[in-house]
């Protein structure tokens, strides 16, 4: 897979995994750093084999999509793990500590641990969008703007 | 040629008509470069930028209280009133453009032409003659062929024209504010903007609005900082290229100030004037930036009912622009399939 190719089914798979657009997932501006981060934790070959996993799903029909996703990326006991923290990190920022049972089997992935891999993780978290917030501290929405009723995200 | 270029209330409207255009026309490019800078990188030109933009619209705010106060007529929705990127603005000697792209070396020299401090205080000299027949905003309102030297002096023509014409109106026992004053933005209904904003109904309160407009941007006869010791814009960008900020008692093009350092390639690679019809069709790209051009055309409306009495809307529009600055980057981040440039807003509106 070329790197550019990586990156683009990297935002596939997390659009699809997170349920927001791949515009919103670019829109962060993280797709490099967090596909940085995966690599950095769990190695390139544990990614591809994530990413190849998702990029063999070849359905548009979207119950089936969702049906093959559980089977061969969330059911699977060294990729669902890795799926998982990959949906933590793109909602709330962080990259939460794979499990310890994983580490026993599948590691030992030295990089692990929870962490923030940067700080614009927190601001541009999906998380915020999803409910329809702003990050509290950032991204201001302007005084007085908590006198108008607050926008209600599409979804 | 008269000494005053203004020789009538409808030539004052059409020039009040293109300061408008002239104002809101710098920000988006000004916009569009702020949110190519990564965030966390280049806070000082991330700053300069912003201050910029924000008094540009302070500006757009002033024009159009001097349009309501001698009876014009408002409206940012009229065919035209956005131009199409690159553009042409004011220069000296030669024809630029002002486009949309990102933050870097070459839009910062747009940047200073736009800003360029005036020449000539009075008279003649602030004419220059149009070269190559280019259609420029700020002409001279009666003779096609000549347009002003600087955005400063375009203004100071206009104050001109009003001092004039309320004298000739005066004589003969009227006056030309014949605005409705409940138009009037000010200060109770737009703050944190760049600058104080007060009412426009007679010449001196237009004269000391138009004078605040051409102290922040261009500084008049080359002065760094203006009255209230702000400094001008020129100056502002000025920094930037020097690698220094300015300070009190610095003489121009020689700042002393704390040093500034710019990374220009902390900035997403944004295509420089992007039109809607470059992104593939039915993509959710296009459908997004169609979206944002779609939301900036109502955001218009909006404003313009709010220069139409209705100036408490300008406290909604507060939210929506930092809205707007949301989608901007979301869209700044987002890469055009097939190249190596990122999208932006068009502003085809």
């Amino acid at each position: 897979m070329s790197v550019s190719r990586r990156l683009e089914t990297f935002v596939a798979f997390s659009a699809e995994v997170t349920a927001f657009t791949p515009t919103e997932v670019w829109g962060t501006g993280l797709t490099q750093r967090y596909l940085d981060t995966v690599d950095g934790v769990v190695g390139t070959a544990m990614t591809d084999a994530l990413l190849n996993a998702f990029d063999r799903i070849t359905t548009q029909s979207a119950g089936e999509r969702t049906a093959k996703l559980r089977q061969t990326v969330f059911g699977c006991e060294q990729l669902g793990p890795v799926a998982r923290a990959v949906v933590k990190l793109w909602y709330i920022g962080t990259w939460y500590a794979l499990p310890a049972a994983w580490q026993e089997r599948f590691g030992p992935a030295a990089q692990d641990g929870t962490f923030v891999p940067t700080p614009d993780a927190y601001v541009e978290g999906l998380l915020w969008s999803a409910i329809g917030a702003h990050p509290p501290g950032a991204k201001a929405q302007g005084f007085g703007s908590w006198q108008f009723p607050p926008g209600i995200p599409k979804f | 040629m008269t000494t005053h270029d203004i020789t009538s209330i409808g030539l004052l409207h059409r020039q009040l008509f293109k300061a408008m255009q002239l104002e809101h026309a710098t920000a988006p490019p000004y916009i569009s470069a702020l949110y190519s800078i990564h965030p966390g990188d280049n806070a000082d030109a991330a700053q300069i930028l912003r201050a910029v933009a924000v008094e540009e619209m302070l500006h757009l705010t002033i024009a159009a209280n001097v349009m309501n106060a001698v009876g014009g007529t408002v409206d940012f929705t009229v065919a035209g009133f956005v131009p199409s990127y690159p553009t042409v603005l004011p220069d000296g000697e030669h024809d630029f453009e002002v486009g949309l792209g990102p933050f870097g070396k070459d839009a910062l020299e747009t940047y200073l032409k736009i800003e360029r401090p005036a020449m000539a205080p009075r008279g003649q000299a602030r004419h220059v003659q149009i070269k190559g027949g280019a259609r420029h905003f700020i002409s001279h309102p009666h003779d096609q062929t000549l347009r002003y030297y600087s955005i400063g002096e375009f203004y100071a023509a206009i104050r001109d024209g009003i001092v004039y014409l309320e004298s000739e109106a005066k004589a003969k026992g009227k006056t030309i504010f014949t605005g409705d004053r409940a138009k009037q933005a000010t200060a109770e209904y737009y703050y944190s903007g760049g600058g104080r904003l007060w009412p426009v109904f007679d010449v001196d309160s237009a004269c000391r609005a138009i004078d605040l407009v051409i102290e922040q941007g261009e500084g008049e006869l080359k002065q760094i900082f203006g009255a209230e010791g702000e400094i001008a814009h020129y100056y502002r960008f000025d920094q930037l290229q020097k690698g220094r900020y300015y300070q009190i008692g610095d003489q121009p093009g020689q700042p002393t100030g704390r040093e500034i350092h710019v990374n220009w390639e902390a900035v997403w690679p944004i295509a420089v004037n992007l039109k809607l019809n470059k992104i593939p069709e039915k993509s959710e790209l296009h459908a997004a930036v169609a979206d944002f051009n779609k939301a900036y055309r109502e955001f218009l409306a909006f404003l313009t009912r709010a220069f139409n009495g209705e100036p408490k809307l300008l406290l909604e529009a507060v939210p929506r622009m930092f809205e707007f600055r949301n989608r901007m980057q979301q869209l700044i981040r987002n890469p055009l399939p097939g190249g190596d440039c990122n999208a932006a807003p068009t502003y085809e509106i």
